[in-house]
């Protein structure tokens, strides 16, 4: 097993199998500092249970918060929608002098974390776990609004300088000077020639038109374009508007350097405040999660589990919250489903269609979002850190990689055991189910010999009903059809078209699982459903005369 | 009071709609900026795609760039920004995309020329206007730079102001026939309110052809273009067929096959008059065959800019062209943008 930095507590697969990606990918955040955090979580290893309970502290206050304060929760989200990530020109305004977009955001942000501020906090206490509430950058707001207005834009406004404000005057004044002098010309030529100019100083005329001779003829005029119909003349510039022209040339050199020389300033007094604004970020990132956990929770209706300091994984009306999900959209219900294990062998076992690979995905799932510090979705759940987990259940990517169902799950099987450690979950869906009864049950039985010494929680759906035999092991099976009327379901069936039967299954089935105390049966419910899907008499008959 | 003014009392945001490539929109843009400045009304300017740049990027020829004054809004996209000579207010930062970076909404704090773009989308401009008649200005031009017809399409603006020019044709009669042509398209009549209208906004969520009869069935024909399709239509119009709605384009082969009789009795229903593509001939020849066509929204043509300088090199005599464009449609303002 790895440890630091790389160490893993389950790998890719598992993650995405017992429902993990799943819920990540619900939680809706909204800052880009929240979506880096989701994406970066670490679990909670046997050892840190300390620290598991303190984020599960946060969460539980975020959970009363937003059901308390339902309004502030949506106007955080409002201001977290708005947040950019800022992070590199906060970095690099050491370095360089940056825009005037780049100030404009960094502004921007400045006011979330203000208004943030103002709506967290209640007369002074916040309303949320404290460390989520960013620190006051009241200062540096000032230096980039200095007018105090406190309006979410930017511009290098006249306050800025004494210097800025006299320079933008005096090129205010030139340009008034500048169309003065050419509007006196306009009407000088008006009286002198009778011709009116347009407001830009100029005069289109067709070169047919009576007064084409005597327009061309003006010396105040030059022609700027011509085709062969008509010309269009301006009026020229004189000495004085050439010096005013020179003049604003200066001008706006010295602008832009003032404007320059202030976004220097603006720049490093940004960068002096560069770690808080960065912690700010962090801040609000670990809110925004906190916030995206919470309504995650109220949502699915979790509750807290309980961290055990034994290794094992209780969870009492459990549901697996993507299948739920599934259901919910077609309008039916998931049956929740209990279940306790602890180090040795589980086995589950019962009717095909009984939900046993959901039942084991659920354990997976309400253990690994205890380990990343999610609220469970259960009844109740007590659960003792892993430090390793791992599913092994076949999938249709073994099938696209070429290799035979059997020879992935063999190999999957190595790297699971060649990483199992001290306190270890593992899942095992129908192991050796491809291949012939006599070997997949020979390996199936040894697996359980070499697993029950170990001290790891193992999990296993199995079909083959000897395996449960062997002293210690638990056997945990699904009540499936075991109560159901077979009359009514056979009814209903009958009447029914082929792609409802096996919603038809489903209704009647008992998904919950029940601890088997005295080996006995197991109930064997594939030739009934076999039979009520439409598989023909002969068959089923045939079938049954070879299990006497 | 001017044009401009007389425009504002009317309208929220206006298209500057050009006929063609070159017909003069940009032109036309800076004239009426500068009729707004001397009208004290504060604009608000966007685009479709960039605009202002020193050179027309699909035909390289002269464009000049827009000098605004102070207070108006404007989109800018971020790298755009700093290449501005007019100094510029940032108010909000949009989560608009465009090619040239995000886009800004800016009020000009300093007089200056500016190179504009706006949301590379249509259907974006709309919610941008909103925005920017937010932070006070009275009337938005929007500029088109390449997808004419989007631009054109009613929901984007209250009205358009279309430029035609000499641009168009070398003959000057052809210049004003093709414009009254358009002028006559936008302003086919809206359907009126009423039972027949409602079904086909109700019913009209996935863009079939429907067929609307007297008593009020409808019946959507189950094909995915218009185009070709008129026999499918003709076999579907019975005695009782009052409207038939078409959702996309509207030409000949929509119409070819239809018999001559069941052409006069019904009336076709488009989204708008952008979809028709018919030229000025085919319209007349339909029309006197007895086509009947109403528009859920039409669109309103505000003025009509001209340009008789076309960059190929010849021009018209402009007083020609404004007197003939007047004649051809009459009670629109015409104006020559280059006087």
């Amino acid at each position: 097993m790895k440890m630091g930095s790389n160490r893993r507590l389950a790998n890719v697969k598992t993650r995405r199998e017992v429902g993990l990606d799943y819920v990540m990918q619900t939680i809706d955040l909204n800052t880009p500092f929240g979506k880096k955090q989701l994406k970066e979580i670490k679990p909670f290893y046997p050892g840190q249970e300390d620290e598991l309970n303190a984020e599960l502290d946060r969460v539980e206050r975020m959970v009363s918060f937003v059901k308390e304060y339902a309004t502030v929760t949506e106007q955080i989200q409002e201001i977290f929608m708005e947040v950019k990530d800022v992070t590199y020109s906060i970095q690099r305004a050491e370095q360089q002098t940056l825009s005037v977009v780049e100030i404009y955001e960094i502004k921007s942000l400045l006011l979330s974390m203000r208004r943030l501020c103002q709506i967290i906090q209640k007369d002074e206490t916040p309303l949320v776990p404290a460390e989520y509430v960013p620190a006051d950058t009241m200062d540096l707001l000032d230096v980039l609004d200095p007018r105090k207005d406190r309006i979410n834009t930017f511009y290098i406004y006249d306050e800025f300088s004494d210097e800025i404000r006299a320079l933008r005057g005096q090129k205010r004044e030139y340009e008034i000077a500048i169309r003065r002098e050419q509007k006196a010309r306009r009407d000088e030529i008006k009286q002198k020639y009778g011709i009116m100019l347009t407001p830009k100083f100029d005069i289109a005329v067709s070169k047919s038109h009576a007064d084409f001779e005597k327009i061309s003829s003006i010396e105040e005029l030059e022609l700027v374009d011509q085709d062969y119909m008509s010309a269009t003349f301006q009026l020229k510039a004189d000495g004085a508007v050439y010096d005013y022209m020179k003049q604003m040339d200066e001008l706006n050199v010295k602008l832009e350097e003032e404007e320059e020389r202030i976004r220097r300033k603006i720049s490093l007094e940004i960068f002096k405040h560069e770690a808080v604004l960065i912690s700010n970020c962090e801040k609000m990132g670990a809110l925004d999660l906190a916030l995206g956990k919470a309504l995650f929770a109220v949502s699915r209706d979790c509750t807290r589990p309980q961290i055990a300091a034994e290794h094992v994984v209780e969870i009492e009306d459990g549901r697996n919250i993507q299948v739920e999900d599934i259901l919910k959209s077609k309008g039916k219900t998931y049956c929740p489903v209990s279940i306790a294990l602890k180090d040795g062998v589980t086995c589950i076992t019962g009717a095909n269609m009984g939900g046993k690979t959901i039942s084991l995905k659920l354990s997976g799932q309400v253990a690994i979002l205890t380990q990343y510090g999610f609220f469970v979705p259960a009844k109740k759940a007590r659960v003792g850190l892993s430090n390793y987990m791992q599913i092994l259940i076949g999938d249709s990517q073994s099938v696209e990689r070429g290799l035979s169902s059997f020879g992935s799950e063999m190999e999957e099987l190595k790297i699971m055991l060649d990483n199992s450690v001290e306190r270890t979950l593992l899942l095992i869906d129908e192991i050796a189910s491809g291949t012939n009864p006599v070997e997949g049950l020979a390996l199936t039985k040894s697996l359980v010999d070499y697993l029950i010494q170990k001290p790891y929680i193992s999990l296993i759906t199995t079909h083959f009903e000897t395996v449960t035999e062997k002293e210690g092991v638990v056997n945990m099976q699904v009540r499936g059809l075991a109560d159901v009327n077979f009359t009514l379901l056979n009814r209903e069936i009958q009447y029914a078209k082929r792609s409802e039967r096996i919603n038809i299954i489903s209704k009647y089935m008992d998904y919950r699982l029940y601890r088997v105390e005295k080996q006995g049966q197991v109930p064997k419910d594939a030739l009934n459903i076999a039979k009520m899907l439409g598989i023909s008499s002969e068959i089923i008959e045939g079938a049954q005369k070879y299990i006497k | 009071m001017g044009l401009l003014y007389d425009l504002q009392e009317k309208y929220k945001t206006i298209s500057i709609v050009g006929m063609a490539k070159n017909a003069g929109k940009t032109t036309a843009l800076n004239y009426l900026i500068e009729e707004a400045m001397d009208e004290c009304i504060r604009l608000g300017i966007t685009s479709i795609g960039r605009d202002g740049e020193t050179q027309d990027l699909v035909t390289g020829t002269d464009k000049p760039r827009i000098y605004l004054e102070k207070d108006t809004i404007v989109t800018v996209p971020t790298q755009l920004y700093d290449m501005a000579d007019a100094g510029l207010e940032i108010l909000k930062k949009t989560k608009y995309s465009t090619p040239m970076g995000d886009l800004l909404i800016c009020r000009v704090a300093d007089s200056g020329y500016v190179q504009i773009a706006g949301p590379p989308a249509a259907m974006d401009t709309k919610k941008v206007c909103a925005e920017m008649l937010g932070y006070g200005c009275e009337l938005i031009l929007i500029d088109g730079a390449i997808d004419r017809k989007a631009i054109a399409s009613p929901e984007t603006s209250d009205a358009i102001i279309l430029s035609t020019g000499a641009v168009l044709s070398r003959s000057l009669r052809k210049v004003v026939d093709e414009t009254a042509h358009i002028v006559n398209l936008y302003s086919i009549p809206e359907m009126e309110e009423g039972a027949a209208r409602t079904l086909i906004e109700e019913n009209n969520f996935d863009d079939r052809i429907m067929l609307i009869d007297k008593d009020g069935t409808v019946t959507k024909l189950d094909l995915a273009t218009g185009l070709g399709s008129s026999r499918f239509i003709d076999s579907e119009i019975d005695e009782s067929t009052e409207y038939v709605y078409i959702p996309g384009a509207f030409t000949n082969s929509v119409i070819a096959d239809i018999n001559p009789k069941k052409l006069k009795r019904i009336t076709f229903i488009l989204k708008n008059p952008t979809k028709i593509f018919l030229s000025a001939m085919d319209w007349g020849l339909w029309r006197k065959k007895g086509m009947r066509i109403n528009v859920l929204k039409n669109i309103e043509i505000a003025a009509i800019t001209v340009n008789p300088w076309a960059p190929a090199g010849y021009t018209f005599d402009r007083e020609a062209l404004v007197s003939a464009m007047k004649e051809a449609i009459p009670g629109m303002p015409i104006i020559d943008v280059r006087v």
